[in-house]
């Protein structure tokens, strides 16, 4: 308890405050400004960011995160164009309302869910985190290597994307996290010789390469002569009547956002759906959805602020990052010199509680930005996307360049980013391959040790309860999909209208 | 977009499904048109390369046994996987329509890219001003169709704020020529 | 910095074609214009990562520095290959004092048994300047296993294994003789550094390992882990009730000691100047504070000596784990 009110002394240094405000100024105006994503953002920042205090630095990583999941609002209802991909949905609804004139209302009413649902989390975080990272010492090789593997299968089947070509890129990634020096024999692997491949990839390189300059290149050919004409923000208040409407809704996504958020993979998109999914299906007049049903937004937009926050559990509890997001803040961390894990939240309290404490205050700082502050942030939409890219560029190029002055790294940054493109353009998201790039080590190191361990009997994985369980788990998700998939398949041959309306109706 | 894309695998049933149908209709109207097989049999053909390449390579560096496992013994089983599963995606995946056409503008990117490799070899040899000002140039006049004036006023003031942010506000030892 | 070759190729193209005439580019912050050392702030560079003991050892030392030379002296991480890279930076650096290290007698000693032969960073390819600090190994176990000595350990019945702090470290290398030596069957865990061998062994996923006295310490004293051993010459102040390996019949003599290094070729000024601000922070009450603080024993002699007892150590090691058969790196 003690430690928990530390953290709010920590967070309420003018210094930490201020990292506090930065970050979640940045992440609602990537969130507002579609294009970067706050993982091409935290990546792109991250070598400036090293700069500064490590406690600081994390609020400020995690403030453009959740800061993000507001922005991206704003953009969906105003200009039916989702900001973040976890706003998707509530474009259906939102653009509704903002035809109809009531836009302030569905910001409003966004703002108020958002701020509920996030703070719901991370009063669960408060409470669950300390919990989990308890059982800190049972954790051996065997259990982070199969926690590794869990958070790599899940990302790559419940993430994003076609999962066959998700687990190739996750492969990759982890074929990629083998370069350079074996930590077991010394030995060199997929180095050919290189002095500056010898001690592996950068991952901070890797990932600015396939999110920052991968995106940056992808906009390039993505963004022509789309002219931004925001819809008219009148009140952003809501009425009574209207937040008697949405409070449910906001009740419900709070807790599917923090459930879902929590599963690696998981995340705020997905949680922004399910809430949809949700409020749809328990309406008495699901017909208003699509139409300016306000539960329609509230819903969704309680649900990824919730889930963004929750994910940030098995991150600072078991090191295990659960979207692409949490893999740039865990490269924060290690870049940082704090191993994020069981050991976390004892070893670093101060840290630990700032960055979960920050998280309150930021949130507030957000619902008091993105309620009478919306109109600047409408006026922001009208500027030029061409006059931040080069600016993005540059701080890309520059930035990757000081984290090791090494013009190495920014070939190497250029090839990723090279790579980033072209797996967009063929289908794969680079998402899985960061994420199994950043477990890559963990992974292989663990599996080595724990066979060292069992004497090189792998059934010792099986037979330790956590580890086993894990792995139990592991089947389960990796059988779902394809359960789905065969589910699916019978189902697809009869499209029949009414067939469909009972679906819905059920 | 961002790193997500609106593509979720299951647990809510069907109105999940007809949801990612719409939000996938929602997102079409914005994409360029799909690649077609040959783009998926290519991707294929080089993630399967790519196991090929890894096996072999890993398979140099000594497998070693489960007791005593060598440095080769976990990418040989990592290039195993990537095999199978480029082998899974060339017979599933020739239908998918997830990919992107190259079009005529997916030559703005290559100038984009020139860009960046020209700064990359300038940098260490005149510094980071003038090559950060052709980039600015580049991106804002060509790449963006933005006017001269405000071309030169941006990256005139980009380059500045830089300049004031990595040598003096960061203390950064960033190459310079002034 | 790293890539020299490349850049000597883009200089050589560029200068050409480009700004031959214009001055060149400066790559510093300040301005260096001669005088006397140190004209301008230093980078003192860690081969390990922030919040182990060698990169808190390099703090304290330049903090001294810092204060007894009034110049700014910083530490730069550049974690990997247990410092070697860290030493290959510090090799090609200007020979001015402008970049120096502590570096670490593993890297020197222990390492070269571990990995190939083009990989082995030399003492001859620095100028060392003088000693700073002895850091010692002791032999562990979680307090659960009710293990005392060495002898504790043939009678486990079992294959041991030990956690380490990785391949070609001086952890693995006393862990190693002394399970040779005592023929016991056991297994090396190499870590990534000692918090995780630590953590390892506070959850009895290890049966023993191999630390440095400073990572163990706490945990010692609070009883959650018993020592065996120790492997230094005599007994250490820090755990005076530990005995030494040898006492208990089985000779290893294996510890960490780290001193301050210069690119080859530095002005003897420089180095005198280092040395001298260097012996002015032993005096301090705040260094040998820390040096009690962290169980470190002072071992501030003179640079020849360091590379004397270096070339020693390494022999001796070497003539080891030949007799043992011991392969490091596997």
């Amino acid at each position: 308890m003690d430690a928990f009110l530390d953290g709010f002394a920590v967070v309420s240094q003018p210094e930490n405050l201020l990292y506090c405000l930065i970050g979640v100024l940045i992440g609602m105006l990537i969130g507002v400004l579609p294009g970067l994503g706050p993982a091409a953002t935290m990546a792109i920042l991250l070598p400036v960011v090293v700069t500064v205090d490590p406690v600081a630095a994390v609020i400020m990583l995690a403030g453009i995160y959740y800061g993000a999941q507001y922005g991206g609002t704003i953009t969906s209802v105003l200009l039916r164009l989702p900001g973040e991909a976890s706003s998707v949905v509530t474009v259906f609804d939102g653009y509704a309302l903002a035809k109809q004139g009531k836009a302030g209302t569905a910001l409003g009413v966004a703002a108020i869910g958002s701020f509920v649902g996030a703070t719901f989390s991370i009063i669960l975080l408060s409470l669950s985190a300390p919990l989990v990272a308890g059982w800190a010492l049972d954790f051996g090789p065997a259990e982070y290597a199969a926690l590794a593997l869990l958070g790599v299968l899940l990302i790559a089947t419940i993430g994003s994307g076609h999962p066959v070509k998700a687990l190739i890129a996750a492969s990759i990634g982890l074929l990629l996290a083998t370069v350079g020096r074996d930590s077991f024999s010394n030995a060199q692997r997929f180095s050919f010789e290189s002095m500056q491949l010898a001690d592996g990839l950068d991952f901070v390189v890797v990932a600015m390469g396939l999110f920052g300059v991968g995106e940056i290149l992808y906009n390039l050919e993505e963004r022509h002569g789309k002219a931004h004409v925001p819809a008219a923000v009148n009140n952003i208040w809501p009425s009574r009547k209207e937040l008697r409407t949405a409070a449910p809704a906001i009740g419900r996504g709070s807790v599917i956002g923090f459930f879902l958020g929590v599963l690696p993979g998981g995340g705020a998109v997905m949680s922004s759906l399910a809430a949809y999914a949700t409020e749809k299906r328990i309406s008495k007049t699901p017909e208003r959805f699509g139409r300016g049903a306000i539960e329609g937004v509230a819903a969704p937009e309680t649900a990824n602020n919730a889930a963004a926050t929750s994910s940030f559990i098995p991150l600072l509890t078991l090191g295990i990052p659960a979207n692409a997001s949490m893999a740039m803040l865990f490269a924060a961390l290690l870049v940082l010199g704090v191993t994020p894990g069981p050991q976390l939240l004892e070893e670093r309290p101060d840290l630990f509680w700032g960055v979960v404490n920050s998280m309150y205050i930021g949130n507030v700082l957000l619902l008091i930005l993105s309620l009478p502050l919306v109109r600047i942030f409408v006026r922001i939409l009208r500027v030029r996307p061409a006059i931040l890219a080069p600016i993005t560029a540059l701080i890309t190029i520059l930035g990757v360049y000081t984290i090791n002055n090494s013009t190495f790294d920014i070939f190497v940054m250029i090839a990723f980013g090279i790579l980033g493109y072209l797996m967009k353009k063929v289908g794969f998201e680079p998402g899985p391959m960061v994420l199994a790039f950043v477990l890559g080590a963990l992974l292989e190191n663990n599996v080595r040790r724990a066979l060292l361990i069992f004497d090189g009997d792998p059934t010792g994985f099986l037979t330790r309860p956590i580890s086993g369980t894990i792995l139990a788990l592991f089947l389960v998700a990796a059988l779902f999909p394809i359960v789905q998939a065969v589910r699916h398949r019978r189902r697809a041959p009869v499209p029949d209208e009414t067939t469909q309306r009972e679906d819905v109706l059920r | 977009m961002s790193d997500e894309h609106s593509r979720a695998g299951g647990g809510q049933g069907d109105i999940l499904a007809e949801l990612e149908a719409e939000v996938a209709h929602e997102l079409e109207e914005q994409r360029p048109p799909a690649g077609g097989p040959a783009y998926q049999v290519v991707a294929g053909l080089v993630t399967l390369a790519v196991g090929v390449l890894g096996a072999v390579l890993a398979h140099g560096y000594g497998l070693g046994s489960l007791r005593r496992p060598g440095p080769g013994l976990w990418p040989f089983v990592i290039s195993a996987v990537i095999i199978a599963l480029s082998v899974v995606l060339l017979v599933v995946g020739r239908r998918l329509t997830d990919s992107e056409q190259f079009s005529r503008s997916s030559v703005l990117p290559l100038v984009g890219l020139a860009t960046f490799v020209g700064l990359a070899f300038l940098l260490p040899v005149i510094g980071f001003e003038i090559p950060a000002l052709l980039l600015c140039v580049v991106w804002l006049r060509f790449l963006g169709g933005e006017s001269w004036r405000s071309t030169a006023a941006v990256s005139v003031g980009t380059v500045a704020a830089f300049y004031a942010l990595f040598l003096y506000g960061l203390g950064i030892p960033l190459p310079h020529l002034f | 910095m790293r890539k020299q070759t490349l850049s000597l190729a883009v200089v050589a193209t560029g200068a050409a074609l480009v700004l031959s005439a214009c001055g060149g580019v400066e790559t510093s912050t300040g301005s260096d214009d001669g005088g006397d050392y140190p004209s301008g702030a230093v980078e003192m560079y860690v081969g390990a990562d922030p919040g182990g003991s060698s990169d808190l050892i390099s703090r304290q030392v330049a903090t001294g520095l810092s204060d007894e030379l009034g110049e700014t002296f910083s530490v730069i991480n550049r974690s990997g290959s247990n410092g070697a890279l860290a030493a290959a930076e510090l090799e090609q650096a200007e020979p001015d004092g402008s970049i120096i290290a502590v570096q670490n007698a593993s890297l020197f000693a222990i390492t070269p048994l571990a990995v190939a032969e083009g990989e082995v960073t030399s003492i001859d390819d620095f100028d060392v300047v003088g000693g700073v600090s002895r850091d010692d190994y002791v032999l562990v176990t979680n307090a659960d296993n009710g293990w005392a000595t060495i002898d504790d350990l043939k009678g486990a019945g079992k294959k041991v294994t030990y956690g380490t702090t990785g391949v070609g470290t001086g952890s693995q290398l006393s862990c190693a003789l002394t399970y040779s030596t005592a023929d016991v069957d056991a297994e090396a865990v190499p870590f990534d550094g000692g918090a995780p061998a630590l953590t390892a062994l506070l959850g009895n996923q290890v049966d023993t390992a191999c630390l440095q006295v400073g990572e163990a310490r706490e945990n010692l004293e609070s009883g959650k882990l018993t020592a065996l051993s120790v492997f230094a010459p005599e007994r250490i102040d820090a755990l005076p009730d530990v005995p030494t390996a040898t006492e208990q019949g089985v000779d290893v003599e294996v510890y960490q000691y780290r001193f301050m290094t210069t690119p080859k070729g530095t002005p003897q000024d420089v180095k005198d100047a280092i040395w001298e601000g260097m012996q002015a922070t032993f005096e301090t009450e705040d260094y040998q504070a820390f040096n009690e603080q962290n169980s470190l024993t002072p071992m501030e002699i003179p640079g020849d000596e360091v590379v004397e007892a270096l070339e020693t150590d390494k022999q001796r090691y070497a003539d080891l784990v030949e007799e043992y058969d011991i392969n490091l790196a596997e």
